[in-house]
């Protein structure tokens, strides 16, 4: 427990909700609100984990992902991406699921259910 | 005939007129008479055209008949003239004759005489009138033909669609200001030259080539679309046809070009409209959805259980939302071809067994059989993988969501020729014989009290059958009110002939 998450994305209302999740669960939250601030605060963190979204307007969430993962200080931190499905629909739940798109370790549509967020957040965690 | 005939006597003896008269009128012919030459012109002035025939005797006081003859020759070179000479002066007669009259013949005559001459100049008479009339008619079409080309020679003008005409050598024959528009190419430098030689989009030439070259004998029209220019801006639909004569034998191509232009405009611009719409409105709809997960899952504070319910449907009339806006670009994306552009072998038998395996805890939730039984030996197609795994969790879904717990549903996968053909079956409540025809319709939902439950957005089969034209497939449906319903859906197999391997690596 304890361990530090961070969540990027620009709509704020998300952020909260996510957080709220996030905190239920006891782990420590850290807010970025956009994908260059999210670069920022996970090279400042060290998060133990990245709940990233996809489609931000600044930089997205695909980008966010290769730059973290060709840092070898960071590249070991799981990423959580939440995509909009909408950016790749035929990229259905097996390509998603299969992660064989991006480098992110996983997936998950919006909106989240709090339950399948926790429960995928404490799977990429146990991995480490 | 005989009803019209007029026969005019010009005969300064009583007797003679008389005589006449009697015998001609006899057969049914019109007979008036004049005593001498001027009056005898005022008859012929005074009916023009209708005086078929003259009787002239040559030998009359005052104006002489060989001056009257001249004088009817005058008023009418056509008039036919028989003249009666007196005394049997063959000479008179031959001057007459070379003065333009048809015949003589002399006194005294018998009637059958004066029948025969008459006769004869009348038959003469009436060949006249043919050779006139088929003179006029001969004019008239002319004259037709002529209009009849100026008028279509404008309405092509006219029209908006250009029009190419190639004759059998592929020499262009006819063009119009819209082709010369089109192809952007002065109509001048069209007309007279060889099609291939005047930068004509390599495509259609290849049609004109191919439709000038058609074997069959039915009619055959090749319809294209063709862009034009680098820009991309101008797209022309072309439509081309070959011209045959009469035997059939290919006498040249028409092509008719269609701007479309504007088309292509507005659909993308629909398509673009969707998928705006889509995402401004899917973002914050999600966002709201997640709220109401977290409220529900009590992570802000305990609520009433009348809170709980209520936002719980709030919560399903989000998720419909999210639900229709994400058919909607599905459907957006199919219409500007991008779902199924990356075709690859697929097997039919790996991704609905994969279908099965991940939606069968749904079928499992609702204590449903699924069923998956594949009989294919082949089971490949060229396809787009991820529409495929779309289309068959679109069908078995559907067929989960209307089938009553504790059915079943048969997914089968079979060889049918050249086709593979994949049928799901359930044994859920149907589908009404009126609706059938209208379920692959965009947003139409079947509607009744048992489907009034069942989230839906009306968009799902209208995608599948969109993703199955877009593979060359086809999609069937049979279904019984109360015992289920099967969808078919044939695909053409992958050919693996050499030439098509090629093809697939060019492409």
């Amino acid at each position: 427990m304890g361990k530090k998450i961070l969540v990027v994305d620009d709509d704020p209302d998300l952020v909260e909700t996510t957080s709220i999740i996030l905190k239920s669960k006891k782990y420590d939250v850290i807010a970025a609100y956009g994908g260059i601030e999210g670069l920022e605060k996970a090279r400042n963190e060290k998060p133990d984990l990245i709940v990233l979204d996809v489609m931000m307007p600044d930089k997205d969430g695909y980008t966010v992902c290769r730059e973290l993962k060709a840092d070898p200080d960071l590249s070991g931190i799981p990423v959580l991406l939440l995509t909009a499905v909408v950016a790749n629909i035929p990229t259905t739940r097996f390509t998603q699921r299969m992660g064989m798109e991006t480098e992110a370790d996983d997936y998950i549509d919006k909106p989240v259910e709090p339950r399948v967020l926790v429960e995928r957040i404490e799977a990429l965690l146990a991995k480490q | 005939m005989p009803d019209k005939v007029k026969i005019l006597i010009i005969d300064d003896e009583q007797v003679m007129r008389d005589g006449c008269t009697r015998i001609l009128s006899r057969d049914g012919w019109t007979v008036i008479t004049a005593e001498n030459g001027h009056q005898g012109l005022d008859e012929i002035r005074r009916h023009p055209s209708e005086i078929d025939l003259i009787l002239l005797d040559l030998m009359m006081p005052g104006l002489s008949g060989m001056e009257t003859l001249e004088r009817i020759r005058e008023i009418d070179s056509n008039l036919l003239v028989v003249v009666i000479t007196g005394h049997a002066t063959v000479e008179s007669a031959v001057e007459a004759m070379k003065k333009g009259a048809y015949d003589f013949t002399s006194k005294p005559f018998t009637p059958d005489q004066l029948r025969l001459v008459v006769r004869r100049a009348l038959e003469r008479r009436l060949l006249q009138k043919e050779t006139e009339f088929l003179r006029r008619e001969r004019e008239r079409s002319l004259r037709d033909i002529a209009a009849e080309k100026s008028k279509l020679k404008t309405i092509i003008n006219c029209m908006g669609d250009g029009v190419l005409v190639c004759d059998s050598e592929s020499c262009i024959a006819l063009t119009n200001p819209a082709a010369s528009r089109m192809l952007a190419m002065p109509e001048l430098q069209l007309l007279g030259s060889i099609s291939s030689e005047c930068n004509l989009p390599p495509e259609l030439l290849t049609t004109i080539e191919k439709s000038l070259n058609t074997l069959d004998s039915g009619y055959v029209s090749i319809s294209q679309e063709l862009c034009i220019g680098n820009t991309a801006n101008l797209y022309l639909r072309a439509h081309t046809a070959p011209v045959r004569s009469d035997s059939g034998e290919i006498m040249g191509s028409v092509t008719v070009l269609q701007d479309i232009s504007y088309l292509k405009e507005l659909d993308k611009m629909k398509s673009d409209f969707i998928a705006m719409v889509a995402h401004e409105l899917r973002a914050p709809i999600a966002t709201v959805e997640q709220q109401l997960n977290v409220i529900l899952n009590k992570m802000a504070g305990e609520i009433t259980e009348k809170q709980e319910q209520l936002l719980s449907r709030a919560k399903e009339r989000t998720k419909g939302v999210l639900d229709l806006i994400r058919d909607l670009l599905d459907l957006s994306k199919i219409e500007a071809g991008k779902m199924v552009q990356y075709k690859e072998s697929v097997s039919l038998q790996e991704v609905v067994s994969r279908v099965v395996e991940l939606i069968n805890i749904e079928a499992a939730a609702k204590k449903i059989s699924l069923e998956f039984v594949s009989t294919s030996a082949t089971p490949h197609i060229n396809a787009d993988r991820n529409s495929m795994e779309g289309i068959f969790t679109n069908l078995i879904s559907n067929a989960i969501k209307y089938t009553q717990e504790g059915g079943s549903i048969l997914v089968r996968l079979e060889d049918d020729n050249s086709f593979v053909k994949i049928s799901v079956t359930d044994t859920g409540i149907g589908i009404k014989q009126e609706d059938i025809s209208r379920i692959f319709d965009r947003f139409y939902r079947v509607k009744s009290s048992e489907t009034r439950q069942i989230v839906g957005t009306g968009l799902g089969l209208s995608i599948v059958k969109s993703i199955v034209d877009a593979h060359l497939g086809s999609i069937m449906v049979e279904s019984e009110e109360g015992r289920g319903t099967t969808f078919t859906i044939l695909f053409p197999k992958e050919v693996k002939s050499a030439e098509c391997a090629v093809e697939n690596v060019l492409t």
